[in-house]
């Protein structure tokens, strides 16, 4: 039976995106970034500057003191908005931020709390020393009494999940290799990604093993990315816009802080976030038209498109390699390119593939990605170790 | 290294390991066994607990041999592998995997059984963790 509510004025809308290309840009200055997709995403929203009221964050991971900028209001002084905005304020969950941010958003604009709210994010992954960044991964977020003397790294947490959901589905090295192309070919389509040249499964696997059975064209390459998203109220956005963007459902678990407490490994907390959503949503995955799903490693992707229905369980790496969920294949997957090509801009990946998800259903993403109709996307974020599967279903709204 | 209102948990669970044994947390009050070590039971939240010796055998999860991008003071110890166990007791842990006879990993696989493998009390002091082996069984 489905709980869905009807649609209300007072729901939220996303109604405006801004993006700068992810990659190394070690010249683009952090402030001077947020400022760009904000003024993007405000003037594809049809809005101006001072319509915004709240400001939420994404944070950042390369620097503490940009981080302290961002929480300490810069961006409202960068803005301009120096006594008018009403709130600047954070959310964090690691890789899951969005999502997250995202309710945060809506919340506040269905009670009333907030009118206009611009989402900004930005990140200098790939300009900043790789050797401190990895250290930073390693000493946060895992805990210190108990694994990190056992020399855990982020790409052997990856390793973990990929190793089980391999060894549970007998999906191949090759098959595994196969998701990389497949982001790949997406990317090759994006002007915004960080890798564009075509790659072969030939090439990830002659790539140097990593942590088995990850290759190192498996493992995500940190970037430099900003993204911008604007939300509103429905009833606002009908007074000016022919089409938004609503939430037609979220669901979410944390299944666990630490990589070694994770019940299974090759399943994570998909299956039930999903069912929460689907039934809040009032329509399943067979309804849905893409789907953008955290993917910082391959497994993590195919796990989640699982969970979510996307693909039959223990199935999603064959049809990877059969070409499912590539450009021209039955249902697009991470039309942005993903994590693995677009570029891993720490807790933005999230972001950029939410960013991606509406920009599809606005009908914004161009001649060369647009899916023909796209009118629902399933959207997933992970964080941390993995450590939750966050759901939002999103669906376009005409006027 | 352990933040001082931490002590009283990763002591004993540390020098265990340097003896040679490996304890797990267990309430008093409802009997549930904990991992990793907590101040609270996430049971019933009673502070009452002690540590008990476990079996040492469990089945491994799921594991990885890393090779390149270890965390810096593990560089010169690649490659090294680690894996999620899961004990008799029904508690769960990341843990250092011993190499084979051969020297490699080679007969390592998901939900092979595994045991508890004793290291030096000063590799157990450098690297407070637990390693395991592939069971004789």
């Amino acid at each position: 039976m489905s709980t869905a509510a009807p649609a209300s004025d007072t729901e939220a809308a996303f109604i405006g995106i801004g993006e700068l290309p992810s990659g190394r840009y070690p010249d683009r200055s952090f402030i001077g970034s947020l400022v760009d997709v904000a003024v993007a995403a405000v003037r594809d929203a049809g809005l101006t500057m001072t319509d915004i009221d709240t400001i939420l964050l994404i944070p950042c991971l390369h620097s503490a003191a940009d981080q302290a900028d961002l929480v300490f209001s810069r961006v409202v002084e960068e803005l301009g908005l120096n006594g008018r905005a009403k709130s600047n304020a954070m959310v964090h969950s690691g890789g899951s931020t969005s999502d997250n941010t995202v309710r945060a958003a809506a919340s506040l604009i269905n009670s009333g709390h907030a009118r206009h709210v611009l989402i900004l994010q930005a990140e200098k992954w790939g300009s900043a020393p790789v050797n401190e960044m990895i250290d930073m991964l390693t000493a946060n977020g895992i805990p210190r009494e108990w694994e990190k003397a056992t020399g855990l790294s982020f790409n052997a947490v990856g390793a973990l999940i990929t190793q089980r959901y391999m060894a549970v589905t007998g999906s191949t090295a090759q098959d595994m290799a196969s998701v990389c192309v497949a982001l790949r070919d997406w990317a090759i389509l994006n002007p915004n990604a960080m890798y564009r040249k075509p790659l072969s499964v030939e090439q990830v696997l002659g790539s140097r093993m990593i942590s088995d059975p990850l290759h190192a064209f498996e493992c995500p390459m940190m970037a430099d990315g900003a993204v911008g998203i604007v939300l509103t109220s429905a009833g606002e956005a009908r007074k000016s816009h022919d089409a938004w963007v609503r939430i037609a459902g979220s669901g979410g678990v944390v299944s666990h802080y630490s990589i070694g407490q994770e019940a299974d490994l090759g399943v994570l907390g998909w299956p039930r976030a999903a069912r929460e959503a689907y039934e809040q949503a009032g329509w399943g995955p067979g309804d849905a038209d893409l789907a953008e799903v955290y993917d910082s490693y391959t497994a993590v992707l195919t796990i989640a498109m699982e969970g979510l229905g996307l693909a039959p369980v223990g199935e999603a790496g064959r049809l990877f390699a059969a070409g499912e969920f590539s450009p021209g294949g039955r249902f697009p997957v991470n039309t942005n390119g993903g994590l693995l090509s677009a570029g891993h801009t720490g807790v933005g990946g999230g972001t950029a593939l939410l960013a991606e998800g509406v920009r599809q259903l606005l009908g914004h993403a161009g001649p060369d990605r647009q899916v023909p109709g796209a009118a629902r996307a399933v959207c997933g974020g992970s964080g941390g170790t993995y450590m939750d599967s966050q759901v939002l279903l999103l669906e376009r709204v005409t006027r | 290294m352990t933040e001082p209102g931490m002590a009283e948990i990763t002591e004993p669970y540390y020098e265990a390991l340097a003896r040679g044994e490996l304890l797990i947390q267990h309430c008093k009050a409802c009997n549930h066994t904990i991992m990793y070590p907590k101040h609270r039971c996430p049971f019933c939240f009673e502070a009452d607990l002690d540590w008990v010796t476990v079996s040492g055998r469990g089945i491994l999860h799921s594991y990885t041999i890393t090779r390149l991008t270890a965390p810096s003071g593990f560089e010169d110890e690649t490659p090294f592998a680690l894996g999620v166990v899961k004990l008799e007791e029904n508690v769960q842990l990341l843990a250092r995997l011993w190499p084979d006879a051969d020297g490699g990993w080679d007969g390592y696989a998901c939900d092979v059984p595994v045991e508890f493998h004793p290291v030096s009390a000063d590799e157990a002091r450098r690297r407070p963790v637990a390693w395991f082996r592939l069971s004789a069984r």
